[in-house]
């Protein structure tokens, strides 16, 4: 109205603002007698309500609604609201070669008056060698030590107790660890460090690694049994640690993310790269001293609430076709040899295949994930080909097949197939052992392939189980493993594969789909490399001591420890199809290498874990906790059996101050719905009531606007 | 009249607030010939416009108000009248069939009948507590034990259609639930609480219990749905 006063002639300034007022005036009018009236009705609605609630309340007495959770660091949990002190974490990882070594500095921050313990639960890579642990107090720095694991446990209590400040790392899952530091200072903090080392991982041309930053919700199956830890899980009969792997999760909507992350990256390569990228953390890249590249996040820090990946590929000729490494530590020589085979188009001629999917539909999938497994399992569905049989089975808390037994892979009921898939939905439990059953047989027939497709994010707590499942009804099948999401339990992931003698792959993003199935695909149609052997020149221990079959693209990665200094010429064989596959590597090739006994000593013990799980041939736990207790020991391993502590011997808190102990909160993974996770109340309520109370309104003034408008002066209505 | 109020010079039929044609009118000012001061700004401004603008916005309250009185009848009358057809789907059901979709589009079947003999309430009880199942009836939320089986069963529903019978039901009261094979079972009312939908421990399965949970929204007389309480009645097997 203003602008256009003021744009027009000078004239007619006063009439319009007039009329507008008057116009003002009606609208006004015409929404008090409504509002009067909405007002006399809600009056009655409440009146009615009141009386009804009253009555309602005279023989049921509800219990008050909870209190909202408030603050950032409180959680509550069984026993009472409890404070946790602040976690922020510093990961320098170096790589050279394949190798990577990484010191991982996770800050405790108390924020409180009170003297606290704080439990964190974390992830790390599933090969990660974790071999020292040092506690820092301002300029202090205090050693830790390997001990075996109940020991371990003994000796941070006793300081714990004692009021010295300690700290304890052990191994929970190959890629789940737990920290627990004691007497953190009110307003102070503690600073642990962790190290380890791990080989990466070298598929199809390209290196990567893998940061995991949280682990993820895990479903636990079985009865309640009691209670060892603080997780929100009790220990079951299937999980009898649940309670120590299900750190507190905050709700991302009500408490937000905390437990920060930097990352600082020293690639050293040794070859021109082609491409480095980090798929789900934008970064900054520049030039070291030494000539490779160091890597941050851009962002400088991140919540900890999902993998960080870096991947990297080699320029064209000058990707690895063999390495050897070897190093001299402690009066013993190791090795690490990498042996890429050539790689080979898909065979012309190809089985017929008989390919069963299973696809997770568990809660922890609901959001991005689920998502990301259905145009996994369209596509590759679509790839099926005529000759092919396939059958597909989704699991939650139940298990179903969408056929009674595999069925030809038609255009119809590819079709089928696909309509099935797009209506399924992410609810309820992560029973896997229902699906594999459906999956497995057990049968052989030499006459097709067949391969199981096993979509999951691999959030359970029961993996053993699982792995053994599949190794005694694995059968001929081959079960190829798709990790799913933003933080997929990558032990979960890497060992099922193993054990159902597959491999795994890992989709994180939706626009990774059609690139990482691809690779799969090739994988599952061409000719696996088989019967594996390694002649060395000497005497050796080798591990692992019988290598997998190779798929298209993967490398042959083998740590030795030898008798005496490699000379001569180590003879690398093996089959693909009918075509026998043949390399030799000279000894004087070797370079030096550094913490390949670490490395080593890892792949040992993980090899003498597995042997215990073994159905036929399954070595006794005892013998297999010797072997592992002394090897971990001598190379300051943490293992299922080993832990490092560090106690610092000057006692810091004063007897009569009580220690309050707290599990660190984790976030949720990125993506995924809490209440699905964890379930959720049904939403119990329509807008029918609102919808019938506005319209009503509405009609008021509807009717009051018609009656004023009647009532407007003909004047006003024709000019 | 003057050529301003002639339909060709709002050029977007739009009678107000529009400086270009306020421009064009400043412009053509002057061969007009002066009026009156009592007509001048009837004339010049439409003056229709108070008593249209008036009719149109009763109108168009009038559609909305319709509409939305329309949209609350439609979410009740779907959730009476869908009962009808779920209860034929029952029928076939406790014959033998599996999994019976009340209608040929529908993603969800009935697995069992609720009862309340006091109240004269009867209720089938549709697999899945989501959204699109509670519409037409009460929910079982997916993963409990179905209604009549041992464990907790949990049933969801909307206060104000199937589940507005909660408010009224008393410690002590019998529920009986139907299973799909026709076998029943008796539960008593124990109590109700009200609770944050956050309190998932409703939803646990205390080893060797068995009852029935009944959830839905809180209070009851809310004119909007989406509040963060639940009304929880619980009932135990007798």
């Amino acid at each position: 109205m203003n602008t256009l006063a003021q744009g027009g002639s000078r004239q007619p300034l006063k009439p319009p603002a007039s009329l507008f007022i008057e116009l003002l005036a009606k609208v006004v009018l015409a929404f008090a007698i409504g509002l009067a009236a909405a007002i006399a009705l809600a009056g009655v609605v409440l009146l009615l309500a009141h009386e009804a609630r009253a009555d309602q309340l005279t023989d049921l007495t509800p219990m008050k609604p909870a209190q909202a959770q408030q603050g950032t660091l409180l959680l509550k949990s069984a026993d009472g609201t409890r404070a946790a002190p602040a976690v922020g974490t510093v990961a320098e990882i170096n790589v050279s070669g394949i190798v990577a070594r990484a010191v991982v500095r996770q800050t405790y921050r108390n924020p409180f008056d009170a003297w606290l313990e704080g439990i964190y639960v974390f992830p790390l890579p599933e090969n990660a060698a974790v071999d020292h642990l040092r506690m820092k107090i301002g300029e202090r720095v205090i050693e830790g030590d390997i001990r075996e694991r109940q020991a371990a446990r003994a000796q941070y209590e006793q300081a714990r107790t004692s009021g010295q400040r300690a700290a304890l790392v052990e191994q929970e899952r190959p890629n789940m660890f737990t920290t627990s530091v004691a007497n953190i200072p009110p307003h102070g903090e503690v600073v642990v460090e962790i190290e380890y080392q791990q080989t990466l991982k070298y598929d199809a041309g390209s290196f990567s690694l893998r940061f995991p930053m949280v682990v993820g919700p895990r479903y636990i199956p079985g009865a309640p049994v009691g209670n060892q830890g603080r997780g929100w899980s009790p220990d079951t009969d299937q999980v009898a640690d649940a309670s120590r792997i299900t750190p507190p999760v905050r709700d991302p909507a009500k408490h937000g993310v905390a437990n920060p992350v930097k990352l600082k990256i020293t690639l050293d390569a040794g070859v021109p790269l082609a491409r480095l990228d980090s798929p789900y953390h934008p970064i900054v890249t520049r030039e070291s001293e030494g000539g490779g590249r160091v890597i941050e996040l851009a962002a400088g820090e991140t919540p900890a609430n999902k993998d960080f990946e870096l991947k990297w590929t080699p320029a064209a000729g000058h990707a690895p076709q063999a390495a050897l490494f070897t190093e001299t530590s402690g009066g013993k020589q190791y090795a690490l040899l990498i042996v890429m085979p050539p790689m080979q188009a898909a065979a012309a001629a190809r089985l017929p295949r008989e390919v069963i999917f299973v696809i997770d539909t568990s809660g922890s999938m609901s959001g991005a994930s689920i998502a990301q497994a259905k145009e996994a399992l369209e596509l590759a569905i679509a790839r099926l080909g005529e000759q092919d049989r396939f059958n597909v089975v989704e699991f939650n808390s139940y298990a179903q097949a969408l056929y009674d037994d595999a069925r030809p892979a038609n255009a119809a009921n590819r079709e089928q197939a696909v309509r099935w898939v797009r209506r399924l939905e992410a609810q309820g439990g992560t029973e896997m052992a229902l699906a594999l059953n459906l999956a497995l047989n057990g049968h052989e027939n030499p006459g097709r392939i067949r391969q199981v497709i096993f979509l999951t994010d691999g959030s359970v707590g029961n993996e053993d189980a699982l792995f053994s499942l599949i190794e005694s009804k694995l059968g001929d099948s081959r079960l190829f493993t798709v990790g799913i999401g933003s933080a997929p339990n990558s032990y979960f992931m890497s060992k099922a594969a193993q054990s159902g003698r597959g491999t795994f792959t890992y989709i994180g993003q939706i626009d990774e789909v059609k690139e990482k199935m691809g690779q799969l695909f090739a994988k599952l149609e061409s000719p696996v490399l088989k019967g594996i052997e390694i002649a060395w020149p000497g005497g050796v221990e080798a591990w692992p001591k019988r290598v997998p079959d190779l798929y298209l693209g993967e490398p042959i990665v083998v740590s030795a420890a030898l008798d005496a200094a490699l000379t001569g010429e180590i003879r690398i064989a093996g089959w693909r199809g009918d075509a026998r596959w043949q390399t030799l590597l000279p000894a004087a090739d070797a370079r030096n290498g550094k913490g390949l006994g670490v490395l080593w000593a890892r792949e040992k013990i993980q090899s003498l874990i597995d042997s215990q799980r073994s159905q036929r041939d399954g070595a006794p736990e005892e013998a297999v906790r010797e072997a592992v207790l002394d090897i971990a020991l001598a190379h300051h391993l943490v293992s299922k059996y080993t832990s490092l502590v560090a106690v610092d011997k000057t006692p810091a808190r004063p007897q009569d101050a009580a220690l309050q102990s707290g599990a660190v909160p984790t976030n949720l993974p990125e993506g995924w719905e809490y209440g699905k996770v964890f379930g959720e109340l049904p939403q119990g309520a329509t807008d029918s009531l609102w919808n019938l109370f506005a319209g009503s309104l509405t009609l008021l003034l509807a009717i009051g606007l018609f009656v004023t408008a009647r009532h407007t002066p003909a004047a006003l209505k024709r000019g | 009249m003057s050529a301003l109020i002639s339909r060709e010079d709002w050029p977007l039929g739009v009678e107000c607030a529009w400086p270009a044609v306020v421009a064009k009118a400043a412009k053509t000012a002057k061969t007009i010939p002066p009026l009156r001061e009592s007509a001048h700004w009837s004339a010049r401004w439409p003056v229709r416009w108070p008593a249209r603008l008036l009719r149109l916005t009763a109108a168009l309250a009038l559609g909305a108000g319709l509409w939305q009185i329309g949209q609350g009848g439609y979410i009740q009358a779907k959730a009476w009248l869908s009962q009808a057809l779920i209860g034929q789907a029952w029928a076939r059901t406790l014959g033998g069939e599996r999994h019976v979709k009340p209608w040929p589009w529908a993603d969800t079947w009935p697995v069992a009948r609720i009862s309340v003999p006091d109240q004269g309430i009867e209720r089938f009880v549709l697999a899945g507590a989501n959204g699109r199942a509670i519409a037409f009836g009460p929910g079982h939320v997916f993963g409990t034990p179905l209604p009549g089986e041992d464990g907790n069963s949990v049933i969801g529903a909307h206060r104000d259609t199937h589940f507005a019978f909660l408010r009224a039901l008393q410690p002590g009261a019998e529920i009986m639930v139907e299973k799909h094979d026709g076998g029943t079972r008796r539960y008593r009312v124990s109590g109700a609480e009200i609770v944050d939908k956050s309190e998932i421990r409703v939803l646990a399965q205390p080893s060797g219990e068995t009852r029935l949970t009944l959830i839905t929204c809180y209070p009851f007389d809310a004119l909007r749905a989406g509040g963060p309480l639940r009304y929880v009645v619980t009932a135990d097997a007798i």
